[in-house]
């Protein structure tokens, strides 16, 4: 088989993970090698689904013994199979460095025999990019579920990242889906790389050539609407994992229809992008802002409105908590703030000491007035309190649930000018963008739009009649 | 300090530059703009060509890092790199505030919401921001012995490159071109040369690609085209993240952009 053929076999059948980050790894160049690690990570190009290409990510084979039936790769569905050997796939890896595509390998594999057989091969193959090549650039690999400890300490020496997927976010529905993949195949791995992670930092500090065992840590993935699981369930699965492993990153996946199996959700279903969006969004809640699962969702709410994002809809049920004084609250409560970002705070917190800030200096920071004026006080500003709850709400909703796009944020009224008027008109929804640039597809937008729209109606009509209605429910509550 | 109705005009040079910053301090006055000879407006304003003095321009780069910090001369020298032709007014203003807060005892570096310096932090982030993602839009093609690449981007990030690729490619003779500057990154690899900034005379073009170079290239557009799930399609958010002007140097967007028509 031709190597370009392989390469689209096993690139497609990788193309679900989700993770493609080259972060957390920093690696100086040196002579006599190839490759360099940027701590932040560089995306080298975008498909067409928007999502960033930094690394070559690819099956080692997708030729599988298990059957697990949320994936592509399962042994009953029927599909052109190949295997790389690992010169081939270390060449093709180190002839795209060199030209800048990629920023190192991202390396996965079915299960061909089993699973340590699996993890040998692509040891081979990161062994040769390392030793033979001398690659320093980046490379995360999978830890297969249920390989022996002693392949998973071999692999986390070379690699950068190591990954074990979780697949699904509760034990039930793995035993459902995937009744050939055990809890404990998972977790063990996951416990032996976190454990092992902090040894080889506690080592790092006692003496320099200590070897590194995987610098960027580890991630995982999830797979969102396969299974009936709440967003508060999964919201508490990844706060705990970062908690007990140690983990950099857990990513989620909105579930594709990939099999037409009774236990999983009809091929038409439309993927539930916008839940995963919302995920995503708490999961930056998690890491850079100080909130904890239980803040975020309660038994009472279990699931994010589409409508708000989830630091707003945080905001609406802690109103007492507001307004915020700029120039006094520390950092972690700037934080609370719709329209205060990490960065923004850490601006506020160095500009404040050289004199107070009024609306034109947190403008001038990048806080967000439009949200962020009903929930501060600042000098010369004590709070935009004429502005009616509607107005508030229209603020608050999330324009990117009904179409509206990024775009349609300059239409509205910052303070500073009038900060206490009511902004201008709603945005117009299912308008879509500046003219030359594609709507947003239905699967994006809040479900209830779909819905209606499925019923005949013209969705710029629908996402007009959801956006008020979310605006009246949302009003309702301030 | 005077505010005075005059324009400074300067040659175009980073110490051209300097020596009007240094013009004034010196004479206590805040110039209405500073220009570059070839782009200057013409105005009712009297305007002053100042010469270029380096020896003045090394007195005021020194004082950057010795009377600021560090990180204002981190903020003129990137600035400078910026497109706009209102650079050079933004970064005076801003060092003339720098300076008279830093008699007061302050750092203007450490007031990111002051009028004076929000421009100069804002001019800083989208000259490293273009640097950064060109460290990953860069397509290098193999030229014989040489990974040769075409760049065309707003602002003049071409000196930011050169420690990020030469590390990288340590034992590569790499070869990035400028192209509307019509400047080049050269960096002799192989034989252990040092990367240097080159003018060039006149256009520059590369070879076309050997039948190994275009089965390699043909390898890397199939892998994007497969690795891209349909079924989430999303070219608005495509193009926010790899904004349309950098795709005519990205070997895998040539389709895309073809499609438009």
């Amino acid at each position: 088989m031709e190597l370009e053929q392989k390469l689209a076999i096993l690139a497609d059948s990788a193309k679900y993970d989700v993770a493609c980050t080259s972060s957390g790894s920093a690696r100086a160049g040196a002579r006599g090698h190839i490759g360099s690690c940027f701590a932040p990570g560089i995306c080298h190009a975008f498909s067409a689904d928007g999502r960033c290409i930094s690394l070559l990510k690819v099956l080692l084979t997708n030729v599988c013994v298990y059957d697990c039936s949320y994936c592509v790769n399962r042994r009953s569905n029927d599909l052109p199979r190949a295997a790389f050997t690992p010169r081939e796939l270390a060449g093709l890896t180190i002839q795209f460095y060199r030209r800048n595509y990629i920023e190192g390998l991202f390396l996965s594999s079915a299960v061909m025999k089993s699973p340590d057989d699996t993890m040998e091969r692509m040891i081979a193959t990161v062994r040769l990019l390392r030793e033979e090549y001398r690659f320093l650039g980046y490379i995360h690999a999978k830890a297969i579920p249920g390989a022996s400890p002693r392949l998973v300490e071999q692999l986390g020496l070379l690699a950068d990242r190591l990954s074990v997927n979780i697949e699904l976010p509760s034990e039930r529905s793995l035993c459902l889906l995937a009744p050939d993949k055990k809890k404990p195949a998972i977790l063990g791995p996951m416990g032996q790389i976190a454990q092992r992670g902090r040894q080889g930092r506690e080592e790092l500090a006692l003496y320099r050539a200590a070897p590194r065992f995987a610098p960027a840590g580890q991630s995982t993935q999830m797979i969102v609407g396969a299974s009936p699981e709440s967003d508060r369930q999964i919201v508490g699965l990844a706060e705990g994992l970062y908690r007990k492993f140690a983990l950099r990153r857990v990513f989620f996946s909105a579930y594709l229809p990939v099999s037409t199996d009774s236990r999983l959700p009809a091929p038409d279903t439309p993927p539930p992008l916008l839940r995963e969006h919302r995920l995503y969004q708490a999961d930056w809640l998690l890491r850079f802002y100080h909130f904890s699962a239980g803040e975020l969702l309660s038994e009472a709410e279990p699931n994010f409105s589409p409508y708000l994002d989830p630091k707003c809809g945080w905001a609406v049920r802690n109103l007492h908590r507001f307004p915020v004084d700029v120039n006094t609250a520390p950092r972690a409560e700037l934080l609370r703030v719709p329209g205060i970002g990490p960065k923004s705070a850490d601006r506020i917190c160095i500009a404040r000491q050289n004199g107070r800030l009024g609306i034109p200096e947190l403008r001038r920071i990048g806080v967000v007035l439009k949200r962020a004026q009903y929930f501060i006080v600042c000098r010369g500003f004590t709070g935009a309190r004429g502005a009616g709850r509607q107005a508030v709400a229209r603020a608050l909703l999330d324009p990117a649930a009904f179409e509206a796009g990024s775009e349609q944020l300059s239409l509205f009224a910052t303070p500073g000018q009038s900060a206490l008027q009511a902004p201008g008109p709603a945005p117009l929804a299912a308008q879509g963008g500046p003219p030359g640039v594609p709507a947003l597809p239905l699967a994006r937008l809040a479900p209830e739009i779909g819905q209606l729209a499925a019923g005949g109606m013209p969705p710029a009509k629908a996402a007009r009649a959801v956006w008020a209605e979310a605006e009246r429910q949302v009003a309702a509550r301030l | 300090m005077v505010c005075l109705e005059v324009l400074y005009q300067y040659d175009g040079s980073f110490a051209g530059f300097l020596s009007c910053v240094f013009e004034a301090m010196a004479r206590r006055e805040a110039p209405f703009g500073v220009f570059c000879e070839s782009t200057a407006p013409v105005t009712l304003f009297e305007s002053r060509r100042v010469p270029t003095d380096p020896e003045k321009a090394g007195r005021v780069f020194a004082s950057l890092r010795k009377k600021l910090s560090y990180h204002a001369e981190e903020m003129v020298c990137y600035g400078f790199l910026h497109a706009s032709p209102q650079k050079e007014t933004a970064l005076l203003r801003f060092l003339l505030f720098a300076y008279a807060a830093e008699r007061q005892g302050l750092s203007a570096c450490r007031m990111p919401g002051h009028e004076a310096v929000a421009p100069v932090l804002a001019m800083e982030r989208q000259v490293t921001h273009e640097a950064h993602q060109l460290t990953g839009f860069i397509r290098f093609a193999q030229c014989g012995g040489v990974l040769g690449a075409r760049i065309s981007p707003k602002h003049d990030v071409l000196p930011l490159l050169r420690g990020h690729f030469c590390d990288r490619y340590p034992d590569e003779d790499i070869l990035i071109v400028d192209e509307p500057r019509r400047a080049a990154l050269w960096y002799p690899g192989r034989q252990g040369g040092r990367a240097r900034l080159l003018e060039l005379a006149g256009g520059f073009s590369f070879p076309e690609p050997d039948p190994e170079e275009a089965a390699l290239q043909s390898m890397w557009k199939t892998f994007y085209q497969t690795v891209s799930i349909q079924a989430r399609e999303n070219p608005r958010c495509r193009m926010n993240l790899c904004p349309k002007r950098y795709w005519e140097n990205m070997l895998e967007m040539q389709n895309a952009l073809e499609g438009r028509g």
